[in-house]
């Protein structure tokens, strides 16, 4: 087991790849009466075009990632919410673009409730008939979302930015997609990427790390997997341009929504090189459009935004958005108006002050979110599945200068990677 | 490795005429200050109050142009900071956060926890004031910004019906208020009456300041002492509605808008608060008809039927009320309001298995304990004993829930009474 102590968070991680290949993380909390268990697969709705274990090129249908995991619950004998549910854990999961998450969190019966999930995720069990009651209840999950309009908003944005990359998709599919669903289906994409070699186990809290890693080993070492698949993921090609300058929906709302994307031209970094784009593009959004920034004052001084006016830039690999937006009486004259704003601010270039602060502000949200262990469980994985080590943004914060800040800025802020989605009431044809 | 501890610790004392409770921990990478002030919930007050949430966190004597405060709240290694407005049965609760990290993970840093202290008597002592009036530029601006938050609630249907439940249920009683206000009120406020009435709730209104961090009593004390000299008199005894109501006859509702999705939600009266003795068995019954993945609700209408998404019963603790939300197909409507009745019959006979019981003894103590670990957490379970006057330990509250049996249920559930029957259903189709 190796340890790895980050003094300046006061944080010890300890880490192990067991035989299996399973990646195994353990982050202690002091003093804590919970713990959070979260078990990872590489493996989310973007991943429908593989190759099989056998060889074989296969498309499945849109939304199987999510329906696979809702599937994982029900065994022949049991459901696995009682079994959590006996031993007073709260459990669930979620499966975004990229990855599917199995978690608990618990503050009593920890070993219970750890064997439980490694078991139940390591043992699925499909039939004819549990396949299709479970599309009356994802339906009903569609169909929330369809009446969501931040959902929606955010999904068109996403449709209007990738012309072919499959987060273009929406994550649970739709009714018609999820019809085609099959238990066969099923059992071809768990075969793919549920071995452990393609995971990730993540526990965060109350316990001693010599006794965990101890239990984990044993549990995974009672158990026989084949060897590990060599992963294809076949994904189109996408290319630089947003594939719309606008999209828009109608649904009952009291504002319009408007989300501004920029499409990030450049993909292929890994590792600290990402993440210290990440947090740039983060600093520059601050700076350019917080809640302490110019901008921000003349845009709600205008009534042009209001209190739900946010941004965030979201980076893997394979794609990279910024969005900006939120609630406003008038989506043109916002867009109009920060493309402008991102203009000026390329000329007038970034003030040393303002960049002090936004640093200083960053780093103290960060130490914040410390104190969650649903932060860290959730963070902390999605860090490891690009390489890197979550405790370690304090130092890749610190190394950011204002010149990386101002290069960011006339590198990502193009007019030409733009797209607009806006979701308002009533439509025209009404 | 440290022990966990198993209860929530605060120290309290009365410092310049507010409860000031204090828990030191070194769980924590920040330290939380929060402020409640209590306001009783009621007409005449509602919009108010929560303008003046609004007003507030835009300036104070110190720095009269928000920008310049937020840039402050940055430089204070980004504080979360924040004033709103809550909703605790009859109660209106005017909330003041803050938080800030503990200087020990940063370098150079001396003071940030008194300068924090500071901040928040900024709020509540020296406010940016003008003629005896806040500023009408900040004042226009937040009732336009307190209007569109209002109008807003309909973005999300979940909540929409649950606000419009709420309505129709309590129609008459001041729970029915939305806790924004209401959007007639607003033009007629004035900036010197808004500051009348800041001066009024914060002379005589309740208020209690919670502390949670790796801070010492005697240095915050101290600092709150200095920084925040309210000058409070008497403080009075507010005038809460009375909880208590007769459900009356069962009554349903229907309201269209364009939606894909059918909300269901039955509103129920309990004719039990936090207060009451028989509240630890309120929270068990609404365990396990329908607080989590185990309960009647999800098993039935959502495993069984395949009806819903989501089906659950939350309760308003400090109203008495039970609500049950589900999200359905409209063309599903009788058959799970069908169901849902027959889960309430089956508690009312006490038709409930032992691993029912140890199920949801389980996941409450869990849900209770996990408290421990959110300074949010702690401030909210330790504020609900202030409010109900009925200050309890997490413990007593877990042992109340291990010893109540199914004969206490049952006489519970013989209290809980179908008031409405809400759906928020499409515009197609048949009435």
């Amino acid at each position: 087991m190796q340890t790895t102590v980050f003094d300046q968070v006061n944080e010890t991680v300890y880490h192990e790849t067991l035989q299996n290949g399973l990646q195994v993380y353990l982050v202690p909390k002091q003093g804590f009466s919970k713990t959070y268990a979260v078990f990872t697969t590489r493996y989310g709705s973007i991943d429908s075009h593989f190759r099989t274990r056998s060889g074989e090129e296969i498309n499945v249908p849109d939304g199987i990632a999510h329906f696979l995991e809702h599937k994982m619950f029900e065994k022949k004998d049991r459901d696995v919410m009682h079994e959590f549910s006996k031993n007073g854990a709260s459990c669930n999961a979620f499966t975004s673009f990229n990855r599917t998450a199995y978690l608990f969190s618990c503050t009593d019966k920890l070993d219970d409730n750890l064997n439980l999930l490694l078991d139940y995720v390591q043992d699925p069990y499909f039939t004819d008939a549990s396949v299709e009651k479970e599309k009356g209840i994802i339906g009903q999950e569609i169909t929330m979302y369809d009446d969501n309009p931040d959902w929606k908003v955010y999904m068109n944005l996403l449709k209007a930015m990738y012309q072919k990359y499959p987060i273009n998709i929406e994550i649970a599919g739709t009714i018609e997609t999820i019809s085609h669903i099959t238990k066969e289906y099923l059992y071809q994409c768990y075969e793919t990427f549920y071995h452990p070699a393609n995971m990730l186990l993540l526990v965060v809290g109350s316990f001693e790390p010599e006794a965990m890693m101890k239990l984990i080993r044993e549990n995974q070492g009672a158990k026989e997997f084949p060897p590990a698949p060599q992963i294809t993921r076949v994904f189109p090609e996408e290319p630089s341009a947003p594939a719309e300058a606008k999209v828009e929906a109608f649904l009952t709302v009291g504002l319009p929504k408007c989300m501004i994307g920029i499409k990030e031209k450049e993909n292929g970094l890994t590792k600290e090189a990402l993440l210290k784009r990440e947090l740039t593009t983060k600093l520059v959004l601050d700076i350019a459009f917080g809640t302490s920034s110019a901008v921000y004052e003349r845009l709600y001084d205008s009534e042009l935004i209001t209190e739900s006016f946010d941004f965030d830039y979201s980076s893997e690999q394979d794609y990279a958005y910024t969005i900006i937006g939120g609630d406003t009486p008038d989506p043109e004259r916002l867009v109009e108006t920060i493309k402008s704003e991102m203009e000026q601010l390329k000329q007038n270039g970034i003030a040393q002050d303002d960049f002090e602060r936004a640093k200083r502000k960053k780093i103290g949200n960060f130490l914040r979110s410390l104190n969650s262990v649903e932060f860290i469980a959730n963070q902390f994985t999605s860090f490891k599945f690009n390489g890197n080590d979550l405790f370690s943004v304090v130092p890749t914060l610190e190394s950011i200068t204002r010149e990386d800040v101002e290069k960011r800025l006339k590198e990502h802020f193009l007019t030409e990677q733009m797209a607009v989605s806006i979701v308002r009431s009533a439509s025209p044809q009404e | 490795m440290t022990a966990s501890t198993t209860e929530i610790a605060f120290q309290s004392s009365q410092i310049n005429g507010m409860n000031v409770h204090i828990l030191p921990t070194e769980k924590f990478k920040t330290t939380t200050i929060v402020t409640m002030i209590e306001q009783a919930l009621s007409e005449e007050h509602v919009t108010k109050t929560a303008l003046l949430a609004m007003v507030m966190k835009r300036a104070s004597a110190r720095f009269p142009e928000t920008k310049r405060l937020r840039a402050h709240l940055d430089f204070l290694y980004g504080a979360i900071f924040d004033v709103d407005v809550m909703k605790k049965g009859e109660r209106q609760i005017l909330q003041i956060y803050m938080e800030v990290p503990n200087e020990k993970y940063l370098s150079n840093e001396a003071s940030l926890l008194e300068q924090a202290i500071e901040f928040v008597g900024d709020m509540l002592v020296r406010p940016y004031v003008q003629d005896n009036a806040f500023s009408e530029k900040y004042l226009a601006q937040e009732k336009e910004t307190l209007r569109k938050r209002m109008e807003s609630l309909i973005d999300d249907k979940m909540k929409y019906a649950n606000q419009r439940v709420t309505e129709e249920m309590c129609k008459g009683e001041p729970f029915s208020l939305l806790v924004q206000g209401r959007v007639a009120d607003l033009p007629k406020i004035t900036g010197q009456e808004l500051y009348q009435y800041f001066k009024e709730v914060t002379t005589t209104n309740p208020i209690n300041m919670f502390v949670v961090g790796d801070v010492e009593q005697q240095e915050v004390s101290e600092a709150i002492r200095k920084h925040i000299p309210l000058e409070r008199s008497q403080v009075g005894e507010l005038q809460i509605a009375s909880t208590a109501k007769e459900a009356s006859a069962e009554r349903e509702v229907i309201d269209r808008l364009d939606v894909n999705q059918a909300k269901l939600n039955i509103g129920c009266r309990t004719q039990i608060t936090y207060k009451d003795d028989d509240y630890p068995t309120l929270l068990l019954f609404n365990g396990i008809l329908g607080g989590f993945p185990h309960s009647k609700l999800f098993v039935n209408v959502r495993e069984k039927e395949s009806l819903a998404y989501y089906a659950v019963s939350r309760l308003e603790s400090h109203k008495g009320i039970l609500m049950i939300m589900s999200g359905i197909d409209v063309s599903k409507y009788q058959r799970a309001v069908e169901i849902i009745k027959q889960q309430l019959d089956l508690m009312r006979q006490g038709t409930i298995s032992d691993e029912e019981m140890s199920q949801t003894r389980a996941t409450l103590s869990n849900q209770f304990r996990e408290l421990l670990d959110s300074a949010r957490g702690m401030i909210e379970f330790t504020y609900n004993g202030v409010v109900s006057g009925r200050p309890r330990k997490i413990e007593e509250l877990l042992a109340g829930i291990n010893e109540a049996t199914i004969e206490d249920i049952k006489k519970v559930a013989s209290k809980v009474t179908i008031d409405t029957i809400y759906l928020l259903r499409d515009k197609k189709g048949e009435a």
